[in-house]
């Protein structure tokens, strides 16, 4: 069973240089295409991740699929000045997210639900031959949330929710080593590693009337934690194979607190405007650390250190029904860089961002609706330096993300 | 067909949205860099594992500068380059696991290229295919450029120069007509006499005097800054913190306690001291009594010291190791005090022609104090063989150490002259092979 599901999950994987930092924000496809906000109106069943207490107002059984295909790009070029330009290779991530929601009766105030989505995942593949190799060559990293959730309507106006989180995830990384084997050829390291972690999601939805609503969530840091790593060498001369033999590793990566506030207006009839704010508690992840488990004279532990900084992302977002059936959304955000200037390494080059979303949705049948959504991202150019490795360039990347949702309503 | 249609858009689309930064261009500043010209000895040729070969030139700092140039209106550079890999006028040097007649066991050490002799014809003399940009000689001193026929002496020299039997070196730097100039000469003024262990009795292995050095550089200088040419010059390093001087340590005998006290027991009576685990080696010194003393820790050996002597013949035990082995504390300061005196003139120099100056040696000290210098996440040093930054001879530069060189002339004259030169990319070029 557990065998079957890896196959699935290895198949629709997420992860990309994205959105502030490694967190994706593509956990509904109607709130992405509203700037990724989603924590004042419970849209539909992905107001499981949104936020847990809206879950209460969504009176039917629900069950929500969607994915994304991200196509994310970034350029390296020489700086101040110079010749050279690296693209990274081109890949496409599905990220994906499964929610299913419902009252546990008629007119009952206790909601439940799951939601498996991807939150977090980096990736980035720069080649092994480009002049960042010994900092970096290629690391994906992925994560996926397991989310049981309840829901309960304190009262007309108030409802309240929580959910646990299972993390699970992995993370691959390649890098060149600093020697030179009786080839001429660079050695490189394989650092390949399960993780996972614990938290939660709670929030408060508020229906101040029948026109505005808020959103209160939190979302807990979640330490993804890789208790046995392996890393790999390869290429390294064969006189330095016992200072380079494959060992064990552990690490660990935060997953930083979101806190979110969110309004919502219903202007009229058919037009929706909602706001959000998003606190990210980036600062938890202040450095990255390698501890192998077999230490040679050549393999010490690693502390890289990171110092990201909190962040504040805005989001707007305005949604407009045309006809019973068929509603159109825009949004935009933006979502400043957690990364300090030299600090700017090319693992994660990133800059702050700029989003532009739209979306259609329609409702194919009473019972089944579909949106579609696109969503271009402009991260700003960037030039800076990572200290810790005296590595100077010029950075800038773009994101091309469209996605799909299906909603049925049992 | 409208479905299609929007198809191609998005696609259009797609491709427009992808990161379409360029670098900024370099800019050339003040300084003409159309025609180079690099003067200079064994490093400046290209010169590294203890010979001269093809792909050792291709990693010459010179050559790395010219291809930086070239983004900033530089024009070709001719090297007088060797035909082959295998080195010339000797072999290579290499590392290779290699077991001595007293080596229970083989190691990892330097040893002579093995591969195929490929330098046939390297003896020819190639002026006519030049001229020639990168002027590197291999062994040249400074004084020696003021030496009519010191050509027919340098087989490195002969087999480009012009009329090597009778010109002066100084009167083959104008083949070229060059706009620019890198000049790196001094090392050899004094190095001569630093890897022949001290007092030799060779007049070209002693170190130059103050005032002929200040003369011949002085003249070079002239000439290379006569049709206005701009340049850099670089000041030369502390010879003696380079491997070949650090790599075989004064207290580097282990003995056991039993060898300890009969060694003792025979040289009792005299200054010799031995304990148990790490000694100071016995050296010969004509100064001491009775011939012999144990080094002290400040002193160096060199990197040619036989090993195989060191464990088969006993030396440094029972018989001292030979005084031309050894740098005592006298000769250090011979040399401590001609490297000082060089830099001092050759900055004087540079001020009076008003030619920048790249400082080799305090960029030198600077990577001796903190252990390493880094570019794009290597760490470079001066150990032998793992710092990757000095080539298998001890002395001369790698590839990646050229690299370095050439940053640090870049670091000069983009602050000089005003240009916006990029670095070199340290990590591509040539490093210490490891079996």
């Amino acid at each position: 069973m557990k065998k079957h599901f890896l196959l699935i999950t290895s198949l629709l994987f997420s992860s990309m240089v994205f959105a502030g930092g490694y967190q994706l924000n593509l956990q509904g496809m109607r709130q992405l295409a509203m700037g990724g906000s989603g924590a004042a109106i419970p849209w539909d069943a992905a107001t499981v991740f949104y936020n847990p207490g809206g879950m209460t107002s969504i009176r039917n059984f629900q069950a929500y699929a969607s994915v994304n295909a991200l196509m994310p790009s970034a350029r390296y070029v020489d700086a101040p000045t110079g010749t050279d330009i690296v693209d990274t290779k081109q890949k496409t991530y599905t990220p994906f997210n499964v929610y299913i929601t419902t009252p546990l009766g008629y007119k009952s105030p206790l909601s439940i639900g799951l939601g498996v989505y991807t939150p977090f995942g980096t990736g980035i593949n720069w080649g092994n031959d480009w002049k960042g190799r010994y900092i970096i060559q290629e690391v994906q990293l992925q994560t996926i949330f397991f989310q049981p959730t309840l829901s309960y309507q304190l009262t007309d106006e108030i409802s309240i929710g929580a959910g646990f989180v299972y993390a699970t995830g992995n993370v691959e990384l390649f890098r060149a080593i600093p020697t030179i084997n009786a080839n001429g050829q660079d050695g490189q390291a394989e650092l390949t590693g399960n993780a996972n972690g614990v938290g939660y999601n709670i929030g408060v939805h508020i229906k101040a009337n029948d026109d505005v609503e808020f959103g209160f969530t939190y979302r807990s840091r979640v330490n993804m934690k890789v208790k046995r790593g392996y890393a790999r060498f390869s290429n390294v001369p064969s006189s330095m194979t016992t200072s380079f033999a494959n060992t064990a590793f552990t690490s660990e990566l935060p997953m930083p607190q979101v806190a979110t506030f969110g309004i919502g207006w219903h202007v009229n009839e058919n037009l929706t405007l909602q706001a959000e704010a998003n606190f990210v508690g980036w600062a938890a992840y202040d450095s990255l650390k390698f501890d192998y488990e077999n230490n040679t004279a050549l393999l010490n532990d690693t502390r890289s250190a990171r110092r990201y900084k909190n962040t504040v992302a805005l989001r707007l977002g305005m949604h407009y029904m045309f006809s019973d059936r068929f509603a159109g959304m825009l949004g935009t955000a933006y979502d400043p860089s957690p990364v300090r200037n030299g600090y700017l390494n090319p693992d994660l080059p990133d800059a702050n961002r700029i989003l532009a979303t739209g979306g259609l949705s329609f409702k194919l049948t009473e019972k089944l609706s579909a949106i579609g959504v696109f969503e271009y991202v402009f991260a700003a150019e960037r030039e800076g330096t990572s200290t810790e490795h005296g590595f100077t360039g010029k950075y800038k990347s773009s994101v091309i993300n469209p996605g799909l949702a299906i909603s049925y309503d049992f | 067909m409208r479905k299609f249609y929007i198809f191609g858009l998005m696609v259009v689309g797609l491709v427009a949205c992808k990161p379409n930064i360029e670098p900024t261009a370099p800019e050339r500043g003040d300084a003409d860099f159309s025609s180079y010209v690099a003067v200079g000895s064994s490093t400046t040729a290209g010169y590294m594992d203890g010979s001269l070969y093809l792909s050792g030139q291709r990693n010459s700092f010179p050559q790395m500068l010219a291809k930086q140039f070239e983004t900033v209106g530089g024009g070709d550079f001719a090297q007088p380059l060797v035909p082959g890999e295998y080195g010339w006028p000797v072999a290579k040097k290499v590392l290779d696991y290699y077991q001595g007649p007293c080596d229970t066991l083989p190691y990892i050490t330097s040893v002579d290229f093995k591969g195929a002799l490929d330098t046939v014809g390297t003896a020819n003399n190639i002026f006519a295919a030049g001229p020639y940009n990168n002027l590197g000689i291999p062994g040249i001193r400074t004084v020696d450029y003021l030496f009519r026929g010191y050509g027919a002496l340098n087989p490195f020299a002969r087999r480009f120069f012009s009329n090597p039997g009778g010109a002066r070196p100084v009167d083959e730097l104008l083949h070229i007509g060059h706009s620019f100039f890198t000049l790196w000469l001094g090392a050899n003024d004094v190095l001569g006499f630093a890897v022949a262990g001290g007092n030799t009795p060779d007049p070209t292995k002693g170190i130059t005097l103050n005032t002929p050095f200040r003369i011949a550089y002085d003249s070079v200088l002239n000439t290379l800054t006569r049709n206005g040419a701009k340049g850099v010059i670089l000041t030369i390093p502390e010879v003696l913190s380079l491997p070949y001087f650090t790599t075989v340590p004064p207290k580097g005998l282990t003995l056991d306690a039993d060898d300890a006290n009969k060694l003792n027991l025979a040289y009792n009576g005299t200054q010799v001291h031995f304990d148990e685990g790490a000694n100071y080696f016995v050296i010969a010194d004509t100064n001491a009594p009775n011939n012999f003393r144990q080094i002290k820790p400040t002193e160096f050996v060199r990197l040619e010291l036989p090993l195989d002597s060191v464990k088969c013949a006993g030396w440094g035990t029972i018989k001292p190791i030979p005084a031309n082995y050894i740098i005592d504390e006298g000769e250090i300061a011979y040399i401590k005090n001609a490297v000082a005196d060089f830099n001092s003139i050759i900055i004087t120099l540079a001020n009076k022609y008003q030619i920048p100056t790249t400082d080799i040696n305090a960029y030198m000290r600077s990577i001796v104090e903190e252990g390493k210098t880094q570019y794009n996440g290597v760490n470079y040093s001066l150990q032998y063989a793992s710092g990757g930054a000095i080539s298998l001879d001890g002395i001369h530069l790698t590839g990646r150490g050229n690299a370095l060189i050439a940053n640090q002339i870049i670091n000069t004259i983009n602050q000089y002259y005003g240009s916006t030169i990029n670095y070199v990319d340290v990590n591509s070029y040539s490093g210490v092979r490891i079996p």
